[in-house]
């Protein structure tokens, strides 16, 4: 079966960040230097050949460039500066536009004013919906319970968790089918399922493929510490609110604070070196800034700071800068949480482990097919 | 005869020779033979150092004949036989013992190495005895030139030698100068206009009053040799002409492979596959256009065609590569919207700014794909009514490893170059010799590369190979610097290794005559003998070995001194040299 090539895909992929690609004249170097690639998992080079062809089927049925951290050493080896890494990226982010079924993901990603208006109209929306439903209380103490009572706040939480959730798992559902189901030329057997599994769930736990790649482990670090930060958040967010938004101000050793500080310190560390590193570009993985890298650290950054706050005036009963910090909080985290966990950058926590998980299974079932072959050949 | 007294000179060649061969052996085992005074190894023969080496001992011993061991004669056997001439020493008492080429650089053995070496260097010693002092031969030069070939080479060598003040007769087959740049458009990488380079250069030749130009017009015959050759040619106009030269330029050049032989291609068959000379045509007439008139929306560039596969010609044709990615430009400034495919098998980016050309062109979103030109050419075949496009190129692309499917409207296929047809009768009427795929040979693809081995004939251009105007215009005036240099000095040296016919013992069957290559032996009908004509004479021995009453002695290869040299081949130690008879 002969595929087409589309000459005016490359187009499209710009959009999305991609640079130099037509620099490339596949060396080869970059697969070489790559610390990730393994036989049977093989990139940038095939991948920025799949772009240059315009082979989007191809594209679409890879799962290698969400198996790459990123860390610019094909950039770095590349002899034409053709910039595999910064290909690969915008890779990721063509790749979630296709997953998503919505269009929202491609219209966010391609276009920093959508982006950016849909985030400042959501956060103006929070702030409208407290001023027109919330009452500040008349207590000189702090009442956050009153001014947000928790199980209206959990309440809508679950909401949007319903809402979004749905979207990223029939993204996640739409990305199977397109790597794994719409790939003809690979067959998975169903205990492969099981044997591949705790490869994917390691690797989404610790993100050790970085360590291998990204020579700083303080990228690693400041990585992993925002990742279980943001999950323990998510965690407490969702499943125990009330038992983390309280009225009762616990002694700093209790683990409701020791918890929110650890969130906290994971996320001031890992945005404000990922802030420096993206001012700087020093390092290859911070050179080239999309709008949605920008967006997203600062938006987190802001997400910590203003939690900072809340709390610094929660415990020293400061009703009204509580509730105004409350607010604020809120405000940014809306549009962070809609604009980024199916749409954008921060589904990426989903993608990357499942991606890890789907290229293995191909990669063993590949090797077994070949087997197969052999023996078959052999009787 | 004086007896002799030889030096003999082991050459170590860095590592080269010493690895393999022990040179101290060597130089130690020879210097026990019969006549040998002085026996030495030394770390580069070739260098300053080691040709004064030869030139002090020499004079200091005496010596009378001298033995190289070094590499092969074709590289440095000028170069001893001029330290020889430096120390007073006739040029012609001295030989080489090839020990690099023929010993250390193809065999493992270092034993049976030094073994095969000493045995090279005994069979010179025992030859070298028996060598002649011979004078050199000069002969006075034409001061006019013959150019064959009206293309950028001919006429700038032509330009070259008429503005030194020298006559030239340029002879061109077609009706008007310029070869096969007068279709061609641009230049690569630089991207001027030929046609303002071409045309200047072709008026000056009409106009130039030390140039004589015979358009339409062939040359069939020429008889003589370096510095006096001469031919009758037949003008257009039906004259008859007798031109006297002392040097000739063949630059007679190439022309273009036909695809409709590969039939993958469908060329002449589907309408809007042309050849890159007929794209030429179609940008100097200042439209890229389909056959029926149309834009083309998918261009599509299909390098190697009848290039580096066996089964049309094995070689590069070097400037499809470039041209191909001139087209890439000028169709991508022609229409900006089209799809641009450049089909290839290599990039092949080896001249100064091609590199630049090609990383620039790279970057004007043109899809590059790559295809095995050896085993699994492209197929067009006619496209679907779905398509939307005219026709469809089917291929196996390597960098990725797919079958795919590329939709053109217009391919250019960058056809190979190749000799012409009459390349042999060209060749066999200046007297030079062609390589396997009919382009003419040089004298020495390093170190002379504008000559022949026919002195006073140059190959100049793409006749010697396919190439690009600069190299045709850098050959060009090489051989013209070459034939200036010789007219300037007036007389040119010719070898004077060559036959000579016993006239006692000829028989007259002239035999001989009809052996030799060269055209060099006539007979005397008078004497009734064979004479040679030392000029033309290049030394082959042909006629010496087929002379059936002994009666041609070849100079410096006389049957004595090669009976000697197997002998010491052949012999097992330092034995006493047995004196041989001449036959």
């Amino acid at each position: 079966m002969s595929i087409r090539v589309n000459p005016g895909f490359i187009k499209e992929l710009t959009k999305y960040g991609a640079r130099e690609w037509n620099a490339c004249f596949h060396c080869g170097n970059c697969t070489a230097v790559c610390s990730l690639t393994e036989r049977g998992i093989l990139f940038p080079r095939k991948e920025i050949r799949a772009i240059q062809m315009g082979l989007t089927e191809k594209l679409a049925s890879s799962p290698e460039p969400w198996l790459c951290y990123y860390c610019g050493d094909c950039s770095e080896n590349c002899p034409r500066d053709a910039n595999p890494g910064e290909i690969m990226m915008s890779l990721r982010r063509y790749l979630t536009s296709i997953y998503d079924w919505t269009g929202m993901a491609a219209r966010l990603y391609k276009s920093y004013a959508a982006h950016l208006w849909f985030m400042i109209f959501l956060f103006l929306a929070v702030i409208a919906a407290f001023v027109v439903f919330s009452r500040i209380p008349d207590s000189p103490e702090v009442k956050l319970n009153t001014f947000a009572p928790v199980h209206i706040i959990s309440l809508l939480d679950h909401i949007l968790l319903i809402f979004l959730g749905s979207f990223l798992i029939t993204n996640i559902i739409n990305m199977y089918v397109k790597i794994i189901i719409k790939d003809k030329t690979v067959k998975i057997p169903v205990w492969l399922y099981f044997k591949e599994a705790w490869n994917a769930i390691f690797q989404f736990a610790t993100q050790w493929n970085i360590t291998k790649c990204q020579r700083n482990n303080w990228y690693w670090f400041g990585h992993w510490f925002l990742f279980t930060g943001y999950i323990l958040m998510f965690v407490m967010v969702i499943f125990f609110l009330d038992w983390f938004q309280t009225e009762e101000i616990h002694p700093f050793y209790h683990p409701q604070r020791i918890l929110g500080y650890y969130v906290t310190a994971g996320f001031l560390f890992a945005t404000i070196y990922f802030m420096i590193g993206r001012y700087r570009k020093k390092k290859e993985i911070f050179k080239y800034s999309h709008h949605s890298d920008w967006i997203f650290v600062v938006l987190l950054f802001l997400l910590a700071f203003t939690g900072i706050f809340i709390h610094i005036f929660r415990v020293n009963g400061m009703a009204l800068p509580t509730y105004y910090a409350y607010v604020l909080h809120l405000a940014v985290e809306v549009p962070m949480v809609v604009t980024f966990v199916a749409f954008s950058k921060w589904s990426h926590l989903a993608y990357r482990p499942l991606a890890i998980y789907f290229a293995h299974l191909k990669k063993s079932a590949r090797a077994l097919q070949e087997k197969n072959k052999i023996e078959f050949v052999t009787q | 005869m004086e007896e002799s007294r030889i030096g003999i000179y082991v050459c170590w060649c860095g590592t080269n020779i010493a690895k393999m061969v022990d040179v101290e052996t060597v130089a130690k085992e020879i210097e026990k033979m019969e006549n040998v005074v002085i026996a030495r190894d030394y770390k580069y023969m070739c260098s300053d150092p080691g040709q004064d080496l030869i030139i002090n001992d020499i004079k200091e011993h005496n010596l009378n004949r001298i033995v190289v061991a070094a590499c092969s004669p074709r590289i440095h056997e000028l170069t001893f036989k001029n330290a020889l001439k430096n120390a007073g020493l006739n040029p012609y008492l001295f030989e080489m013992a090839n020990i690099r080429e023929q010993v250390s650089w193809v065999h493992t053995d270092r034993e049976e190495a030094t073994k095969k070496a000493m045995d090279l260097v005994r069979a010179a010693v025992v030859r070298v005895n028996f060598h002649e002092p011979l004078d050199k031969l000069s002969v006075d030069v034409d001061p006019a030139t013959l150019i064959i070939g009206g293309g950028i080479a001919g006429m700038s060598a032509t330009l070259m030698i008429a503005n030194a003040g020298k006559k030239v007769f340029l002879i061109e087959k077609n009706k008007e100068l310029g070869g096969n740049l007068v279709n061609i458009d641009l230049t690569f990488p630089h991207m001027d206009s030929v046609q303002q380079l071409l045309q200047p250069k072709i008026q000056k030749i009409k106009d130039h009053p030390n140039i004589e130009l015979f358009l339409e017009t062939e040359i069939k015959e020429i008889v003589g040799y370096v510095g006096n050759f001469e031919t009758k040619i037949t003008t257009y106009e039906g004259k008859e002409k007798e031109l006297k030269f002392g040097n000739i330029i063949v630059a007679t050049g190439l022309k273009l492979f036909d695809p409709s032989k590969i039939a993958n291609y469908g060329y002449a068959k589907l309408p809007n596959v042309v050849t890159s000379l007929e794209f030429e045509k179609m940008l100097l007439s200042g439209i890229i256009h389909k056959e029926n008139g149309n834009e083309p929306k998918n261009v599509a560039i299909i390098h190697c065609v009848g290039s580096r596969n066996e089964e049309y010609h094995g070689y590069c044709s070097r400037t499809c590569c470039m041209t191909a990615l001139k087209y890439a430009n000028q169709v991508r400034s022609a229409l900006p919207d089209s799809n641009i495919f450049d089909i290839y098998a290599d990039m092949r980016a080896f001249g100064k700014g091609y590199e630049e050309f090609y990383t620039a062109t790279s970057k004007r979103d043109i899809m590059f794909l790559m295809f095995d030109q050896k085993n699994d050419l492209p197929i067009i075949r006619k496209a679907g009514a779905k398509d939307k496009c005219d026709m469809i190129i089917e291929m196996n692309e390597k960098l990725s490893g797919e079958s795919i499917e590329v939709p053109a409207d217009l391919v250019i296929l960058m056809t190979a170059m190749e000799a012409y047809d009459n390349a042999k009768d060209i060749a066999h009427t200046v007297g030079i010799s062609m390589c396997g795929n009919d382009f003419y040979i040089e004298k020495h693809p390093k170190l002379d590369p504008v000559a022949t081995t026919t002195d006073g004939v140059y190959i100049v251009g793409s006749c010697q190979g396919p190439k690009d105007i600069t190299d045709s215009i850098s050959q060009a005036w090489a051989a013209s610097a070459r034939i200036l240099a010789a007219i300037s000095t007036g007389r040119v040296d010719v070898e004077v290794t060559t036959a000579k016919v016993n006239e006692d013992v000829c028989c007259g069957c002239q035999t001989c005559i009809m052996v030799c290559p060269y055209s060099a032996i006539s007979f005397d009908k008078e004497k009734n003998v064979s004479i040679v004509n030392e000029i033309l004479c290049k030394g082959c021995g042909t006629c010496g070995s087929a002379c059936p009453t002994g009666a041609i002695r070849c100079r410096h290869f006389t049957d004595k001194q090669i009976l000697s040299q197997i002998e010491g081949l052949m012999m097992t130690s330092v034995q006493k040299l047995e004196i041989i008879e001449e036959a």
